[in-house]
C-alpha cells in the first residue's frame, strides 16, 4: 500500500519582525528629501504701465529718492549714504508723517543703474520695509500697547493703511535708444 | 536577617508591537507634507538674504520667474527670453487675475534684467511680484 504522506503543517507566517525596520528607512528617506520650501520674500507692487508718462507733481518733502549707482554707492536725497544706515535714516521721517493726511505720506522712490548689483538693490529695498515695518510696529505699541500682530484686523488696516502707508515707488527706467 | 527584594512583579518591558503603526503615521505625515518639485529648474541661481520679508499666503497663485547666474531666464518650466514674458504672462493673468510674480533672481545679476523684467509684467498687467529671498541669519 503507497503510504500517503501526510501534509506536513507549514507554519503560514509572514515574518514582521522586521516590519518597523523597513518603515523607519521609508521615513528616513522621506525625512532626509523633503524640502518644506518656504516662499519668502520681498513683496511689492508694481505701477501701472502707461504709454505716456504723465508727470505728478510731487512736493520735496513728500519724496526721498533712493539712488544705487553701478559701483554700490547709495544716495539718499543726495547724501552719500551706507546700506545699513536707511532704515535709520527713513524712521524719523516717515514718524513725522504718521498724522498728516493720505496725500502727504511719505514716497520712497528707489532708482538704480542697469548694472547695479540685484544684491544691493535687494538690501536697500530691505532697509526700507524694514524702516516701514518698524514705525508701524512702533506706532501699534504706542497707540494699542500691542504689537502688529496682535491687532484685530480692523485696527490693524488703519495702522498699515490709513497712518502708515507703505509705499514705494520703483523709479521708471530711463528710455535707452 | 534576610532582606526581601522589593522588586514588583509588573513586566518590565516596553511595548514595541505598535511601533509599526507610529511610524507609519509619521511616515504618512511627511508624504502628505512634501511637496515634490513640479518643475524642474534649470538655472543655477543664489537668492539674496534680507530681514524684512513675508511669506506668500496663498501658494496657488503663486507664478515663478528664474533668474540664473548665467543671465538665462527661466519662465515656469521653460527657458525663455524676455520678449516673451508679456505675452506669458499675460495669458496667464488672463485665466488667474491675482497672480503673484515670484522673482527668483540669483544675487549677482544686474538690475538691468531685472527691470527688463519687471517692465514686461508691467506691460502684462501682472503687477503683484515678490522679490523672493531668504532670511538673513
Amino acid at each position: 500500500m503507497v503510504q500517503i504522506k501526510k501534509k506536513k503543517e507549514r507554519d503560514a507566517k509572514i515574518p514582521d519582525a522586521g516590519m518597523s525596520d523597513i518603515v523607519f528607512l521609508l521615513l528616513l528617506f522621506f525625512l532626509v528629501s523633503t524640502t518644506i520650501d518656504v516662499d519668502t520674500g520681498i513683496g511689492m507692487s508694481l505701477p501701472e504701465f502707461q504709454e505716456e508718462q504723465e508727470f505728478v507733481p510731487i512736493s520735496k518733502e513728500r519724496l526721498v529718492a533712493v539712488n544705487i549707482n553701478e559701483h554700490g554707492d547709495v544716495l539718499l536725497n543726495k547724501e552719500i549714504i551706507a546700506i545699513p544706515q536707511i532704515s535709520a535714516n527713513l524712521i524719523e521721517k516717515i514718524e513725522s508723517k504718521i498724522n498728516l493726511p493720505s496725500n502727504k505720506k511719505l514716497i520712497v522712490s528707489i532708482k538704480t543703474d542697469r548694472r547695479t548689483n540685484y544684491n544691493l538693490y535687494i538690501q536697500a529695498l530691505d532697509q526700507i520695509v524694514a524702516a516701514y515695518a518698524e514705525v508701524q510696529n512702533k506706532y501699534a505699541q504706542q497707540v494699542y500697547g500691542k504689537k502688529l500682530e496682535e491687532l484685530t484686523p480692523e485696527e490693524k488696516k488703519i495702522v498699515v493703511k490709513e497712518k502708515v502707508p507703505k509705499i514705494i515707488s520703483i523709479a521708471e527706467p530711463e528710455k535707452t535708444k | 536577617m534576610k532582606f526581601d527584594k522589593k522588586r514588583s512583579n509588573a513586566k518590565q518591558e516596553i511595548p514595541t508591537s505598535s511601533m509599526p503603526d507610529i511610524i507609519f503615521m509619521l511616515l504618512l505625515f511627511f508624504m502628505v507634507a512634501t511637496t515634490l518639485k513640479e518643475v524642474d529648474v534649470y538655472v543655477q541661481y543664489k537668492l539674496p538674504e534680507a530681514v524684512a520679508i513675508e511669506k506668500i499666503e496663498n501658494k496657488r497663485l503663486i507664478s515663478y520667474i528664474w533668474v540664473g547666474k548665467n543671465g538665462k531666464i527661466q519662465l515656469n518650466d521653460a527657458i525663455v527670453e524676455v520678449e516673451d514674458i508679456q505675452d506669458i504672462m499675460y495669458k496667464k493673468r488672463v485665466e488667474l487675475p491675482n497672480v503673484i510674480v515670484s522673482l527668483r533672481i540669483d544675487k549677482e545679476s544686474d538690475m538691468g534684467v531685472v527691470t527688463d523684467i519687471q517692465q514686461a509684467l508691467r506691460k502684462a498687467s501682472t503687477l503683484r511680484i515678490n522679490y523672493s529671498s531668504m532670511l538673513k541669519q
